[in-house]
């Protein structure tokens, strides 16, 4: 009996040893990569050199071992530090904003143009139309040049 | 007194700039041309005088003269020379007076080269070119002046550009150990040349904006203008490319995370004038050869100068946060105005004309399917991300703090999923645009033209897939991003295999073939630059490995079909600059065979008063496959036994460099002049030609 309690207390201790060891670094950074730097704008958490970002990395890995998922570590993170520290807002509003405001204003440029080009077509339709009408100049030119010879010649009609 | 020389040179160029200004626009409104020679002298003069504030400020920095605040601020005794040179632009005061140096140069050389061919240009377009550099010049004057100096008056250190009554100078030894020293991530051979190239793009631009400015005040709406610049336009955009290429390279030597593109907002700052350059580089053959687009012109060569200054002054006002903002200071809001003032105006403008008529174009777009409609195009999506760049780096940022109360940052997860698509279609389009006819161009016949590039493409994908590189999204980046590439081989090939069967050789045929076209086959190698620059990210993006492991000595760790043994730690390493570097030796395995070793390391540099400063520096065994890419990194403390390693494998990322290389030449050859009459002077009627109804 005492051997086997003394053999359970060794699983106990190992147990959780061995799963503290599965969390590697490439598992830190993995989530790290994704989030940035709370103090140094702009730097993904996983390349920040200060010895703060060591230890919110380090953070993470204990968040690991604790068994929170990925998910839950960002969420974490937001909340202390405000949504800067991911690379997309956490406010469902914003993040629509944000992510179909460059397609709108890209529609919008391509409505442009299409619409410039709707113009140019129409003009060029316009402009077949009216070289395919049959020519009256002419005419009215022999008309007036008889009236005109009419008037040379001092006929008076 | 060289304080007082650099001083003194400063207010003579302020004052030069606002005379120029005066005796340019007032000459020329008045027809007095003497008042007008004296304004250009004025500009030319602006040259002489900032060539001495620089020589000035590039001198106290060479003698080490720390009473000066900037010098100071971005020296040490213990610096080596190379760097007390590149500190002139290492911070916020060096680089506003190294820019107006340079945009004064520019401004010297395109009076030199215009002022008689372009007579009627000139006047207006010097007025504006001192307008720019007054307000720089200013901003180094009032704002940011490198001349400001410490001294000692009643016992207390102040700093002052005069000096004051009853002052003393400090002590040389107290201001020489606390110098600071310039900031460890600008001691890099990058940053000897990437912040002069960045500022040469930059700069450049302000020639086609002037000249476009001085069109649209002169009356002169013909492609004059355009003719002026369009040389300019392309050196600006070759120094702006080389700026980006080597800023790219700096940040994969010395920022520690295996990447060289962080869509950081100060990068995309840079990167915005770019997009707009590109595609007024595009459209503007369309006005060359066609009389088409001026009004869209106008919006491009201006928006481009805006795009310039909003950058700038959200670099240099700390509007947005980067690891690039190592400059920021009060400049923000005089920036801002200037900004404004000057994209309102250059807009009131283009609308006056536009409402007299006078930006009509002079032929019709007769076809969809012509190379004018597809150049169109390409303007739209150089549009489109020029805007998506731009909001995910100011719009949403600055919008989301002003008027919901929340910081966010937009991160590469927003650029990759928005500006992906964009780029897929540019690329589409590089590939089929080019083969496109002037004019207008049927289906079949196009079709007819992609089919040995069509070809080629596949054969490549197929090869790429055989690498290995298989996924379905990878295999498509490639196909579509390699059509561009073999579409500008094909079409020079085609060209000089016509001129063989006339009994040249290869090579001859190919060399007379580009004498005769250098915008043409310039452009073709341009296109196969960017070809691949693409080809590279997509490698280097989607298959790059990563991990990070702390081994003992002796110790290996695998990665891919790569093996890392390390092997010892020489630490506390101290060089004649005074850096200490902690140096770990590595040995790079693959197949078993050792293939190199590698001193991934770690520098520290004092600074006086502020403790150390510190910078990593990778190892790298770069091949024509990839970057084998090893960082010391601190994940703990570092101990004579232990250290810890991040180890990336990039793929394909030397591909990045060479196609950049590829692109800078392309972009030279596009500026050679040619003796060779162009065919529309040769024979006018052009078929499909339709010039404009009377109205």
């Amino acid at each position: 009996m005492k051997y086997i309690t003394i053999l359970l207390l060794c699983l106990l201790v190992s147990v959780p040893a061995a799963l503290a060891q599965e969390i590697t670094e490439d598992a830190v950074n993995q989530i790290a990569k994704r989030m940035y730097c709370p103090v140094c704008e702009n730097i993904p958490l996983d390349a920040c050199g200060t010895a703060a970002c060591e230890d919110w990395r380090e953070e993470i890995r204990l968040m690991l071992e604790a068994g929170m998922t990925e998910e839950e570590i960002r969420v974490d993170f937001v909340e202390r530090f405000g949504d800067r520290v991911v690379g997309t807002p956490q406010n469902p509003v914003l993040r629509g904003l944000s992510l179909f405001t460059p397609w709108v204003l890209a529609g919008v440029v391509a409505l442009v143009a299409m619409t410039t080009f709707a113009r140019w077509g129409r003009r060029n339709q316009q402009v077949a139309n009216v070289a395919s009408q049959p020519d009256t100049t002419n005419d009215t030119q022999k008309d007036y040049r008889a009236l005109l010879e009419q008037d040379l010649r001092g006929d008076v009609s | 007194m060289l304080a007082e020389i650099g001083l003194f040179a400063l207010v003579a160029t302020f004052c030069a700039t606002l005379y120029s200004i005066f005796a340019c626009v007032w000459g020329e409104q008045r027809n007095l041309p003497n008042l007008v020679l004296s304004g250009r002298n004025a500009a030319v003069f602006t040259f002489l005088s900032l060539t001495l504030a620089t020589g000035v400020l590039l001198i106290a920095l060479v003698t080490q003269q720390y009473q000066i605040h900037y010098i100071w601020s971005v020296s040490n005794p213990d610096m080596p020379m190379i760097y007390r040179v590149t500190a002139l632009w290492g911070s916020q005061a060096g680089s506003l007076l190294f820019w107006s140096f340079l945009m004064s140069g520019f401004t010297a050389v395109a009076i030199w080269r215009n002022w008689n061919t372009n007579r009627r240009l000139m006047p207006y377009a010097i007025a504006y070119m001192m307008a720019v550099l007054a307000f720089f010049v200013g901003l180094s004057l009032f704002v940011e002046n490198p001349f400001v100096r410490y001294w000692i008056v009643g016992g207390e250190v102040v700093q002052t550009t005069l000096i004051p009554a009853g002052a003393n100078i400090p002590p040389y030894e107290n201001l020489a150990s606390s110098a600071r020293g310039l900031n460890p991530l600008l001691r890099h051979f990058g940053m000897a040349i990437h912040p002069p190239l960045l500022y040469l793009g930059f700069v450049g631009f302000v020639i086609p904006f002037a000249f476009a400015m001085s069109a649209l005040a002169s009356g002169d709406l013909s492609s004059n203008w355009i003719k002026a610049t369009r040389n300019w336009t392309l050196i600006a955009w070759l120094f702006l490319s080389l700026g980006l290429l080597l800023g790219g390279r700096w940040a994969y030597d010395v920022l520690g995370w295996g990447g060289y593109w962080g869509w950081d907002p100060v990068e995309n700052a840079a990167f915005l004038p770019w997009l707009t350059g590109t595609a007024f580089l595009h459209s503007v053959m369309i006005q060359e050869k066609r009389g088409m687009l001026k009004l869209w012109n106008m919006f491009l060569v201006i928006g481009t100068f805006s795009a310039v200054i909003f950058g700038t002054f959200a670099t240099r006002s700390g509007l947005i946060e980067s690891v690039h903002s190592f400059a920021r200071s009060g400049v923000g809001f005089p920036m801002f105005t200037f900004w404004a003032v000057l994209t309102i105006i250059s807009l009131w403008l283009i609308l006056w004309r536009n409402r007299r008529g006078e930006l009509r174009d002079d032929r019709e777009f007769i076809n969809l399917m012509s190379r004018e409609s597809l150049f169109v195009l390409n303007n739209v999506i150089f549009m489109a991300l020029f805007l998506a760049i731009f909001w995910g780096s100011f719009g949403a940022p600055i919008i989301s703090e002003l008027f919901m109360g929340t910081e966010i940052t937009l991160g590469v997860e927003y650029f990759a999923q928005v500006t992906t698509p964009m780029f897929f279609a540019l690329y589409l389009l590089m590939g089929i645009a080019p083969l496109a006819a002037w004019g207008s161009i049927s289906l079949p016949r196009l079709g007819r033209a992609l089919l040995v590039p069509v070809a080629l493409t596949v054969l490549t994908v197929i090869g790429f897939a055989l690498a290995g590189m298989n996924s379905p999204g990878a295999l498509l980046a490639y196909g579509v991003v390699s059509l561009g590439g073999y579409v500008a081989l094909y079409e020079t090939y085609r060209g000089a295999a016509a001129r063989t069967k006339r009994g040249e050789s290869p090579l001859v045929a190919l060399g007379n073939l580009i004498k005769r076209n250098p915008r043409r086959y310039g452009g073709y190698l341009v296109h196969f630059g960017v070809t691949i620059i693409g080809i590279g990210v997509i490698g280097s993006t989607l298959y790059q490995q990563e991990t990070q492991r702390t081994l003992a000595e002796g110790e290996s760790l695998n990665i891919g079909n790569y093996e890392l043994r390390y092997d010892r730690f020489d630490g506390g390493q101290v060089t004649q600059d005074g850096r200490i570097m902690d140096i770990a030796n590595v040995t790079v395995i693959r197949n078993g065979r050792e293939i190199t070793t590698l001193r991934p390391r770690r520098d520290f540099f004092p600074t006086g008063q502020e403790g150390m400063n510190s910078m990593t520096i990778a190892g790298a065994h770069s091949t024509l496959e990839n970057d084998f890419y090893v960082l010391l990194v601190a994940w703990e403390q570092i101990d004579q036994n232990t250290a810890t390693f991040k180890v990336y494998v990039n793929p394909l990322i030397n591909l990045v460099w060479w196609g950049g290389g590829i692109l800078i030449l392309g972009t030279i050859m596009t500026t050679w002049q040619t003796n060779v009459v162009p065919q529309r002077v040769r024979n006018p009627a052009y078929s499909g030609d339709r010039v404009r109804a009377t109205a």
